[in-house]
């Protein structure tokens, strides 16, 4: 095959060389020194060492390539950036978010911080205050005075600065300049990247700094044969960075890290080939470099912006409520430095964490049967109730009769019992079914008059899950735990029939560690914060910087994971690729102008179906090599597997993933698999009518067998298809640029014909 | 015979894996007698229990592959050691399993559901399950033969079986001896491996002795045949492997058909069973790739070995699996409380009929208009007012047949041509509600229960000579349509359409929101803005016209046929399975299953309790075989990258095909659910369970190659006692029978389990004691209770005493005056018709459903004592 020609190459070069390094290389063709690489070369070529086997000529035509491709990208992004002057879809949260920021007051978000400290730091570079919270969509940003065109610059300028890197990228990969340009304009002129990159949103960096990181890692890869020189160091640091910087944008980028990472473990595994003749402590050497560049900087440069994250929000906020208690006393003005510390004795109102109800009981009784012909004990009520009452009021008691404790602190795991004040009863959990749930335990009263036989009945543990180990009022969560029977007094969101005054069903839960179970004590009746214990002090306190981090990731991802409401333009990722559904961003009724995110449909259907040949071309050749075909060129397959191969994983990696959240998801999250999408359309493209591949193009190292220079022909239909295909893209783009832009309004009749699939659902159609 | 290439070796009996020692001779020439040797030791010490009378066949050319073993009877079969040993297992299985399998004497857990799906059946009453039918249907079929009375309906958790005569032995019998065949199973399946009689005796004892296997093959549910079936699958499977050296023979064939019928099986009885179709296509595919890579093979032959396979593994199970849903249709032709989740032209192959009507629809004509996007039913009203919003008449969906269905389609202007003026689309109409005499209305105002923007309420408004106002017109939108005419005109049934309310611009909407008490919990109507089409498209079911020609074309549903049945009721299924996301006391995530760390309490009575927990002992060593076995691969596969050659005495590829085969059944049938968001419970691990023990055995196998003959019968011995012990300890549970409390403390290795200690009593003699002092039988309050019987009157005008409201209830007009207290005793009329003739698909589908809401009665009691007092009380 092609390496037997190499080899028969490399004979006879041999036979025509200085005898000297004769002996040497037909010994060792593998350890070839690399003086000897100019001796490598065909007779055609030039007799140096390969710096590139791209010519000056074509190195200028690429750069002016570039640059055009960049004019282009920025005048696409920036086009009327000033319309329209009112916020648009998400800029709802992350103008807000900006703002908060340049408040210091705190606000939690479900993605990490750094895309909206940017914002922020762009905002305060251009003199904005953070006066304006961002309410709804379509205030307008002119009557407000917030300098929006600055905002939304820096995305613009990112997602503009995207195209270039997605070029320089795919040169590096080695593709020729038809097929970059290729890429590069498909990316320009992509109407869903261009919506979405000129607003005051994430997507835009998160972009970025993926193709950041794609571009790093390229360029560390094609330095794999010099190991350990600075330029191999600097180009993995930069990728380590670039992946830290994606998901300090948003948690998505942890697909970029993913592809990286698979990338890298591939190329550890190939080290490890004991062919490779690398020993074990120079294996370890290269898998304790990766370790520190590509986990340990990521890991730093990750922690280190919610570092700045904390260092600036330090005021109380919007966000407060998200936080255990801890954290909020390290705010400024929070209100938990007012808990009072809950004594025996005292009248207290509790209230359940999750529902905001009161605990509360009321003389009237739970009726005997039930509608379904269950039977209950016909005791008083206990229910939840929502707005403050006399009823709420429960006195506590130690569960020692003679030894009352009264006046003494209520600590953690103490056993109290309560006293409902209005009606002087005891609060008693017992095994009778509740009256909606069989499974859980009826809740009730009974009367302080009674004898006492019921006693083992109405003794509850208390369990501090959080604010330290005395019950305090604000600060305390805790629950109520049955002694008896073990469950927990819980409730939920579920009104009781009109006997029930529709209140909320409060049971005994026998899962005891459901987060649920949750109360907390907001008042002590007749004391209030002017009244503070001496233990508590008002100061703010501090908390160690790891442990407010680890907190507020883990919200991040529950809240992340819990955002499964509906919305009406959300999407399933199936849809995407093939762009089934739209959203609209942004509509105004007078001059019937609107925002509509869709991408450019054309453009998107043919990267689908350069998709689908990537996967039939690869089963193709696999298969085959296994009946012992090679339809192939070696050169040709390695470039398609490790070029376009790479481009696809990174597709399946931005993709596929999508499919296992429960969260509602939307067409923009497609972003940055699409930019794969165009790279692998534009790759595949030149595998089909490119022949050959330009290499090589790794740098050469002391141990790398000198390879024959190859050159690609690019052939006149390779152009003339490249730019049909480039034609139709604009086509489709300009077609749809009224939506993206939101510049003009298209008539019904426009709307119509601009509808290619029936579920894209403009308004203002009819 | 193949038993001519006799060695040494061959007559050791003992099927050892050859590894590829052809190969490996050419490659490692050298050292090739060092290899011969260590094995002849290896396999001398075998000879001692096989004597050489079982001798095995090997073929010296079929390297590369397991030792087939083809003569195995060259005794007769009573001599057999295997099937002495087999014979032994089964019989003391019979005997584990079957123990005392008539206590309880009253319902456990999910008999509820699996039993009353059997009344079900025997009432040819259709019903709606998220199971597939055959397990449900084997259990019907054992309570008809013995006589099951179908009124008993296994309603609650603890009703008694002796009294009504329930024939609840024989059922439970069918799924325990389908529970004592898997111990066989499991024994022939690690045997024709190519394994010793001693891992595959530890297979089959383990299985044999773990509580949770136990316990789910005593009582009447799905578990045991499915993991039965699976089982069988994989033997199946193992044995056509066997054969691939005969392909095409008729051994070979007779094996993988039988795979593709154990495939269709499993996965008749629950989805789960889809488990083990992924495990042997991914065997399947792995097998193909292999047979592709052979160039010895041509692509002729490979196309027979694809083609082979395709029929067998997806024609055969396809067909197995159809068959038991149209067994399961032929019996139930009956309409039954499952008949709400299916469209309507399922509903008519359930006894239930629709007149022919007519096709076209003209102004005029009293029509009644069926919701597309729900199985809710008809847009209904009746003489009931919203208690929110402007507190205007209710407008709902209806799931049955009634004249409030009626509605009256009107002109713009709110009359009705003389003649015949037919409806096309884009015309604008009122809909006159016939026994009310409202129409069709909405506004600016929230609906009752969806709060939000794009929602408006919709509602009932007018009196008779009302003239109407612009907020009763809505636009027909023809969304679509069967044919070219039914685009343009409204035509019954053959066009779909939207009604859009012309004054706001929203569309008529359903959803499947249950409105509260007030409106008898029918379902939501609104209208809504940029709504899913799905949920505003609405069909004309009914049309009648009083000048209607008589020659007019008529229309009818489409009866479906069987495979439009089956494929709309397993869409139903995947849908409502997928809604099981309700929390239940007892459920638990996949993490905790392979270390067991929570039960689930299926029964409990009279100080007795069944729990459902696994044999810790077997839990915890089949666990730490998964963990060994990915620790011996992955450090293998590290090794062979860095030029290592393990190959530890060819036993290495033994390990790695067996092992490796049942290590990916476990997988498959474990992390997929993950992926669930449904209700999981411990239950669902059993499957993966079982192939864990067959990876244990097969790793206590190739441990014990390494020690001499007789130690491996003591491993043997020792880890089956300890095993055995400890199901003897937790024995109980299983069983439900008499514990004391200082046993049951010390039973409980794990904290988490949460069965309660203090139920029991102090010692034996208490029993005896309780049940001496129980002379008067007590009255339960759940036996006290008739099992109220549903009828299920599809036809029968419901809201008939509605219709004699209506009169009273005539010229009551907007703004709230509809609070009259004649609609107001009518609404209360039509509560209770409705509760007791609504067969709500909401309540249903969890009553229904295999694995929710088991009501537990021990923990539920409502103490005897204290109802008579309250009775008292309230005396």
């Amino acid at each position: 095959m092609l390496e037997d020609t190499l080899r028969v190459q490399t004979i006879y070069i041999v036979a025509t060389a200085s005898e000297s390094t004769l002996r040497q290389r037909s010994t060792f063709p593998k350890h070839t020194p690399p003086t000897d690489s100019n001796a490598s070369a065909t007779e055609d070529a030039p007799k140096k060492v390969i710096k590139s086997v791209f010519t000056s000529a074509e190195k200028t035509n690429s750069l002016i390539a570039l640059a055009g491709l960049t004019a282009l990208a920025i005048i696409s992004r920036f086009y009327k950036i000033n319309e329209p002057d009112e916020v648009v879809f998400d800029e709802v949260h992350f103008g807000k978010f900006a703002s908060y920021y340049l408040r210091g007051s705190y606000f939690f978000d479900v993605h990490p911080p750094l895309a909206k400290m940017m914002l922020a730091a762009m905002g305060y570079f251009i003199g904005y205050d953070g006066h304006f919270l961002f309410d709804n969509i379509g205030d307008k940003y002119n009557d407000n005075n917030v300098p929006y065109i600055g905002l939304r610059a820096l995305p613009a300028f990112l997602g503009a600065m995207t195209v270039p890197l997605v070029y320089m990228t795919m040169r590096e990969a080695g593709f020729p300049i038809l097929t970059c340009a290729l890429a590069a304009f498909f990316v320009i002129f992509d109407n869903m990247l261009v919506t979405q990159t000129r607003l005051i949103l994430l997507d835009s960096m998160l972009v970025f700094f993926m193709m950041c990181s794609i571009y790093s890692y390229v360029r560390f890869y094609k330095t794999r044969n010099n190991p350990f020189t600075l330029k191999w160091w600097s180009w993995m640091i930069a990728t380590g960075v670039s992946i830290a910087l994606t998901t300090s944008v948003k948690m998505v980028g942890l697909f970029t890290v993913a592809t990286i990472g698979v990338a890298v473990i591939w190329d550890l595994w190939e080290l490890l080939d004991i062919r490779r003749r690398l020993t074990m402590q120079q294996f370890m050497n290269h898998f304790y470099a990766r370790a520190i560049g590509l986990i340990l900087i990521p890991v730093v440069v990750y922690l280190f912006w919610f570092y700045v994250h904390f260092a600036i929000l330090t005021n109380s906020g919007p966000g407060d409520d998200f936080m255990s208690t801890e954290f909020q006393e390290t705010l400024k003005g929070n209100t938990m430095a007012d808990g009072i510390f809950v004594k025996y004795g005292d009248n207290i109102t509790i209230r359940h964490k999750d529902t905001s109800v009161y605990l509360h009981s009321h003389e009237h009784n739970y009726p005997l049967r039930y509608d379904d012909g269950r039977i209950s004990s016909a005791g008083q009520q206990v229910t939840g109730y929502s707005h403050e009452d006399p009823n709420n009021l429960w006195q506590i008691y130690s569960d020692n009769v003679e030894n009352t404790k009264i006046g003494k602190q209520v600590k953690d795991k103490d056993v109290i019992r309560l006293l409902h004040v209005a009606t002087s009863s005891w609060l008693l959990a017992h095994d009778v079914a509740s009256p909606t749930m069989t499974t859980n335990e009826e809740i009730t009263t009974y009367s302080i008059n009674e004898d006492g036989s019921r006693f083992n009945e109405t003794t509850f543990q208390i369990i501090l899950e959080s604010g330290g180990d005395k019950l305090r009022t604000m600060a305390s969560n805790f629950k109520l735990l049955h002694q008896s029977t073990k469950v927990a007094i819980w409730t939920h969101a579920h009104k009781l029939p009109d006997w029930g005054f529709e209140q909320q069903e409060i049971n005994g839960n026998k899962n005891l560690v459901q987060k649920s179970n949750l109360w907390l004590s907001d008042n002590i009746e007749g004391k209030n914060a002017s009244e503070i214990d001496q233990e508590s002090s008002k100061a703010v306190k501090t908390r160690s910087f790891i442990l407010k981090f680890l907190e507020l990731q883990g919200k991040m991802i529950s809240h992340n994971a819990g955002l499964t409401d509906s919305h009406p333009y959300q999407s399933s990722p199936i849809e995407w690729p093939f762009l089934v559904k739209g959203i609209s961003f942004w509509t105004e009724n007078e001059t019937r102008k609107q925002i509509y995110l869709v991408g450019n449909p054309l453009g998107m259907w043919i990267a689908v179906a350069s998709l689908a040949v990537i996967i039939g071309v690869s089963g193709a050749d696999l298969l085959s090599r296994r009946r012992g075909f090679y339809p192939l060129n070696q050169d040709v397959q390695k470039r398609f597997y490790y070029a376009t191969g790479f481009f696809f994983i990174g597709w399946i990696f931005h993709y596929i993933p999508f499919f296992l959240m429960g969260r509602a998801l939307f067409l923009h999250h497609y972003m940055p698999a699409l930019v794969f999408s165009y790279m692998v359309l534009a790759a595949v493209h030149g595998f089909i009518f490119i022949e050959g591949v330009d290499g090589p193009i790794s740098d050469a190292g002391p141990e790398t067998r000198p390879r024959q220079l190859q050159r690609a022909v690019v052939p006149v239909i390779a152009y003339a298809s490249g730019i049909i295909l480039m034609a139709i893209h604009l086509g489709s783009f300009l077609f749809f640029a009224p939506l993206s832009y939101g510049t003009s309004a298209p008539s019904v009749a426009g709307l119509a014909r601009r509808k290619f699939l029936p579920q894209w659902d403009y308004h203002f159609a009819k | 015979m193949r038993n001519g290439h006799s060695s040494a070796v061959d007559q050791t009996g003992v099927p050892v894996y050859r590894g590829s020692q052809a190969a490996r001779g050419s490659s490692l020439v050298g050292n090739s007698s060092i290899t011969t040797d260590s094995r002849q030791s290896l396999d001398e010490s075998r000879e001692h229990h096989n004597h050489g009378k079982v001798v095995y066949s090997n073929d010296n050319e079929d390297s590369g592959q397991f030792t087939k073993f083809k003569s195995r009877r060259s005794l007769p079969w009573y001599q057999s050691r295997e099937l002495q040993v087999v014979g032994a297992i089964t019989l003391l299985s019979l005997i584990v399993r079957l123990w005392a399998i008539d206590y309880p004497t009253s319902v456990v857990f999910d008999e509820v559901h699996f039993g009353g799906f059997a009344s079900k059946y025997i009432r040819n009453s259709f019903f709606m399950d998220v199971h597939p039918p055959l397990a449900k249907m084997l259990i019907a079929l054992t309570g008809w033969l013995f006589g099951l009375n179908p009124s008993f309906d296994f309603k609650e958790i603890g009703m008694d079986y002796i009294e009504p005569k329930v024939p609840y032995v024989p059922m439970r019998l069918m799924c325990g001896l389908m529970g004592v065949a898997i111990v066989p199973m499991a024994f022939y399946t690690v045997r024709n491996s190519g394994h010793s009689i001693h891992a595959a005796t530890l297979a089959a004892l383990l299985v044999l002795f773990e509580n949770s296997l136990v316990t789910q093959s005593r009582l009447i549910l799905l578990d045991s045949p499915l993991i039965l079936f699976t089982a069988f699958t994989v033997l199946a499977w193992v044995n056509f492997h066997n054969q691939r050296n005969n392909a095409f023979s008729d051994d070979w064939f007779i094996w993988l058909f039988l795979t593709g019928v154990g495939l269709g099986l499993s996965g008749s009885v629950k989805w789960v069973g889809l488990f083990i179709i992924a495990t042997i296509g991914t065997s399947t595919i792995n097998q193909l790739w292999n047979l592709w890579g052979d160039l010895k093979i041509s692509p002729r032959s490979w196309l027979n070995h694809f083609i082979a396979r395709a029929v067998c593994l997806i024609v055969v199970p396809v067909a197995v699996y159809m068959l038991m849903f149209e067994i399961h249709f032929l019996i139930l032709h009956n309409g039954g409380d499952g008949d709400g989740f299916m469209s309507a032209p399922f509903q008519m192959t359930l006894g239930h009929s629709l007149q022919d009507s007519p096709l076209s629809v003209a102004f005029g004509a009293t029509v009644s208009i069926r919701h597309q996007g729900t199985k809710g039913g008809y847009l209904h009203s009746h003489v009931s007012v919203y208690e929110t919003g402007s507190k205007q008449q209710q407008i709902t969906l209806y799931p049955h047949k009634d004249t409030n269905n009626d509605w009256i389609i009107q002109k713009k202007d709110g009359t009705v041509p003389e003649g015949l003026e037919y409806i096309q689309h884009g015309d604008i109409i009122r809909l006159m509600h016939v026994s009310t005499n409202k129409r069709l209305h909405s506004h600016d105002h929230k609906p009752p229960m969806t709060e939000d923007e794009n929602h408006f309420e919709v509602s009932g408004y007018g009196y008779k000579d009302f003239a109407g106002d612009a907020n009763d017109e809505w636009r027909v939108e023809i969304v679509e349509s069967n044919d070219e005419e039914s685009g343009k005109f409204l035509h019954t049934l053959n066009t779909k359409f939207k009604l859009v309310h012309t004054n706001m611009n929203c569309d008529l909407f359903s959803h499947k929101v249950k409105l509260p008490k007030w409106a008898f919990e029918q379902q939501e109507v609104t209208c809504m803005r940029s709504a899913v089409l799905a949920k505003t498209t609405w069909v004309i079911e009914s049309n009648i016209h009083a000048n209607y020609p008589e020659d007019a074309p008529m229309v009818n549903y489409k009866k479906p046929g069987f495979l439009g049945k089956f494929l709309e009721l397993n869409k139903v299924m995947w849908e409502t399975n997928a809604g099981l996301v309700e929390s239940h006391p007892y459920d638990s995530r996949p993490s905790s299953w392979p270390l067991l760390k929570r039960g689930i309490s299926f029964w409990g009575k009279e100080q007795k309790h069944i729990y459902l927990v696994g044999n810790p002992v077997t839990w915890f060593m089949s666990t730490a075989a998964i963990v060994i076995y990915i620790a011996i691969r992955g450090l293998l596969f590290l090794r062979d990258k860095r030029g290592y050659n393990d190959d530890f005495n060819g036993l290495r590829e033994y390990y790695e095909l067996s092992g490796g085969f049942f290590f990916v059944a476990w997988a498959f049938h474990y992390f997929p659910f993950y992926l669930m968001d449904r209700q999981l419970f411990l239950h669902h691990y059993l499957p993966a369970l079982y192939f864990a023990i067959l990876l244990l055995s097969v790793t206590f196998d190739l441990a014990c190659r390494f020690i001499p003959n007789r130690a491996r019968l003591v491993a043997l011995v020792l880890i089956a006692s300890i095993a055995i012990y400890s199901f003897r300890v937790r024995a109980p549970l299983t069983y439900g029978s008499e514990w004391i409390r200082s046993e049951c403390e010390a039973s409980k290795v794990l904290t988490t389990w949460d069965y309660d200690c203090n139920q029991y009593p102090d010692n034996y003699a208490q029993y005896a004691a309780n049940a001496a002092a129980k002379v008067a039988p007590i009255e339960g309050t759940t036996g006290a209770e008739e099992p109220a019987a549903i009828v299920d009157s599809f036809e029968r005008d419901t809201d008939l005493q509605e219709q004699q409201a209506v009169s009273e209830g005539d010229g009551v007009i907007d703004a709230g005056a509809a609070g009259a207290a004649g609609a107001a005793a009518a609404a209360v009329a039509e509560q209770e018709a409705e509760d007791a003739q609504i067969t709500d698909p909401a309540v249903s589908k969890m009553a229904q459903d295999g694995e929710i809401e088991p009501t537990f009665d021990f923990e539920v009691p409502v103490e005897d004592d204290e109802v008579s007092e309250n009775d008292k009380n309230d005396a």
